[in-house]
């Protein structure tokens, strides 16, 4: 009797929750923890696949020095920072004014059918974004260079030169990011009450005093994740840049993880390629502390 | 000259129009209540003088310039919301001078009013919170304060008290009061408490589905309703009303038949005018509560007790005459059981009539 009272009839068993749980724990354990272990390990390892007979020694943080000691790996992940503050702002922007267009009272059918179409370029393959941008950026038959053309300017070879590959990256980064960060504002700015808008339309008429004093401080948790989320994404932007340019011409569009990539797979250097990932991953959690630090409020 | 006026003001959203021309005109100073149970339009009356809702038809004046198609933040006018709205990450002094801020009044200024502001509402200690670390009422007192600060040509207040408790509410009324006797401004006030109504203003305004009932004093309000609806509304309890059939006219006053009526009829004279029902026509008679007597000594009417309420002070007795019910407010605590008969008298001065179609008489 004391022992019934002591663990009440939940109605379920003890291991019930662990059976629920199981399938996701384990799915995550396989295709996510597992992995990073993996890389962790072997960043401490020399580990080259194409020289199996050399064994695989732990030889401690000397992939790190060398890592760390490698001119190319600082060129890229400079390239990928330089990638990084070309196209959030010009993401932020333009999906701030998106947002804001679509948060205006009217129109109710055509913005519903706005917001569905600001899906497709999300719901889109990194690969198949890689493949329209070498299709609208060619040199001989893109659309970039048909309408450079009807204003005057003709022949641009965009993926041939260095400048053009980035600005092409970008773009294509920017046409499929953009949408996110829409949809994202636009779920902030409807946390908004809207007595408080109105309060604040008593007392100004300016809408950038309202976007400035009202609206954003409801914003900044969805900046701060935008941030976060976009920060990962860059630093493992891969797909997309791979299928269009290869990290070309010359080292103009080589991100950082084309340049893992490389390690990893062209030179089959895996115990090198892990470190550098292992340091990504850091750098990653780095800069999200710092966003969440400078910019995260509680909410209201 | 009016200060606010309102001429034929209607509403539509798509087909359904909710408010059917309304005109009516304030003066300077002057304590407007919007009064009417839930969807009368009320609340979009106040936000269009507001200017948070377009005006579909007609047109608003406030001291004397045309508004009808002005920004909110244009009108001059202040309002407090019954969520208070106030903005959440900004201190009580931030919110308070957030709308002086805008309109580039000097610092020095903004201080000043601000405080100025604070101590009327006894709010100076709390100006470096945010509005999260307030109560209800402290709350409330800090959106008043913005009202106030802006010095605005009218406050309109949507239901202010409807958030706070039975208590917080009727020292908040007060404190309403004195500040429209204090500053001398012109208030619209929206609420749906007929209490507030009567204690706050100058004019209550009567509305139902769109549509003024009736705009008048409260005093005028509670001894010349113009119609059932207003009869109803306005008093608590609510007036009784009780069927019956006109016997005749004798001199001025109308002799009115009842199975219920102490010696089945009962003489009492219109109150407004106008056309005199004819024999034999239905007559609707309003009773109010509080002028029912009990062991009155010439009774009125023959009721049959149903349920008391005792409230303490007095007792809310409900009976029933016929097929009508009938409610009495009566001080003490009468000694009666369920069932038993007795009668109630009135002042025939306190008898209200209204003709078949509800217009009083």
């Amino acid at each position: 009797m004391a022992q019934s009272k002591a663990v009440p009839n939940r109605g379920y068993g003890r291991w019930t929750p662990f059976w629920f749980l199981a399938p996701a724990v384990s799915a995550l354990l396989l295709v996510g923890i597992y992995p990073t272990i993996f890389a962790l390990v072997t960043s401490f390892r020399q580990y080259n696949i194409t020289r199996p007979r050399d064994g695989y020694p732990f030889i401690g943080f000397s992939n790190y020095a060398s890592v760390l000691t490698d001119g190319t790996f600082w060129t890229s992940l400079g390239t990928t920072a330089q990638f990084y503050l070309t196209v959030l702002p010009v993401q932020i922007v333009l999906g701030l004014s998106i947002a804001l267009l679509l948060h205006k009272p009217g129109l109710g059918l055509l913005k519903s059918l706005a917001r569905v179409t600001l899906v497709v370029p999300l719901a889109t393959t990194y690969a198949v974004v890689g493949l329209i941008g070498r299709l609208i950026f060619n040199r001989d038959f893109g659309v970039a260079n048909q309408f450079l053309d009807t204003i005057g300017i003709g022949g641009f070879d965009w993926l041939g030169s260095t400048s053009g590959a980035f600005a092409a990256i970008a773009i294509m980064d920017i046409w499929q990011w953009t949408p996110f960060c829409a949809l994202f504002f636009l779920a902030g700015l409807s946390m908004v009450p809207g007595e408080i808008e109105e309060a604040a339309r008593l007392e100004t008429s300016s809408k950038l005093a309202m976007l400035r004093y009202v609206q954003l401080p409801y914003l900044l948790p969805s900046l701060t994740a935008l941030l976060i989320l976009r920060s990962a994404d860059v630093l493992k932007l891969f797909d997309m840049v791979f299928v269009m340019t290869r990290g070309g011409p010359g080292s103009a569009t080589d991100l950082i993880s084309i340049y893992i990539q490389r390690v990893g797979f062209r030179v089959f250097d895996l115990g090198m390629a892990s470190a550098q990932a292992i340091l990504l991953l850091i750098l990653t959690i780095v800069i999200s502390r710092l966003y969440i630090r400078v910019l995260y409020r509680e909410n209201y | 000259m009016s200060f606010l006026k309102l001429e034929n003001i209607k509403k539509k959203f798509g087909d359904a129009t909710v408010i059917k021309g309304v005109s009516l005109s304030a003066e300077k100073g002057e304590f407007v209540v919007f009064v009417g149970p839930s969807g009368c339009g009320k609340s979009t009356l106040l936000r269009m003088i507001a200017g948070l809702e377009d005006v579909s038809e007609g047109r608003l004046d406030i001291d004397g310039r045309d508004v009808t198609y002005e920004e909110p933040a244009k009108r001059e006018v202040s309002m407090v919301f019954q969520s208070y709205a106030l903005y959440p990450h900004m201190t009580v002094f931030e919110n308070m001078a957030f709308g002086l801020r805008m309109a580039k009044i000097p610092e020095a200024e903004i201080k000043q009013r601000v405080g100025e502001a604070a101590r009327i509402l006894q709010i100076d200690v709390l100006l470096d919170r945010k509005p999260r670390a307030l109560s209800g009422g402290q709350r409330q007192r800090v959106a008043i304060g913005r009202s106030i600060v802006r010095h605005p040509k009218i406050f309109l207040f949507d239901e202010p008290l409807s958030n706070l408790d039975a208590e917080l509410r009727a020292q908040m009324r007060v404190e309403i009061a004195r500040l429209h006797r204090n500053l001398g401004a012109t208030m619209v006030y929206v609420t749906h408490d007929q209490i507030e109504a009567m204690t706050l203003a100058d004019r209550i305004v009567v509305l139902r589905a769109g549509l003024v009932e009736q705009i008048g004093s409260p005093t005028e309000l509670y001894d010349r309703p113009a119609n059932i609806f207003v009869a109803g509304f306005i008093g608590s309890p609510k007036m009784n009303f009780v069927s019956a059939t006109v016997l005749g006219i004798e001199g001025g006053a109308i002799r009115i038949g009842h199975p219920s009526f102490v010696g089945g009829s009962l003489s009492a004279s219109p109150r407004i005018g106008g056309p005199l029902p004819k024999a034999g026509d239905k007559i609707i008679v309003g009773l109010r509560p509080e002028h029912l007597t009990l062991r009155s000594d010439r009774p009125v009417l023959t009721l049959t007790l149903d349920l008391m309420e005792n409230l303490g002070g007095s007792t809310q007795v409900y009976a029933r005459s016929g097929a009508d019910s009938v409610t009495l407010l009566t001080p003490g605590r009468p000694a009666m059981q369920p069932g038993d008969s007795f009668g109630a008298g009135i002042d025939p001065d306190h008898i209200y009539l209204f003709n078949e179609d509800g217009a009083a008489l």
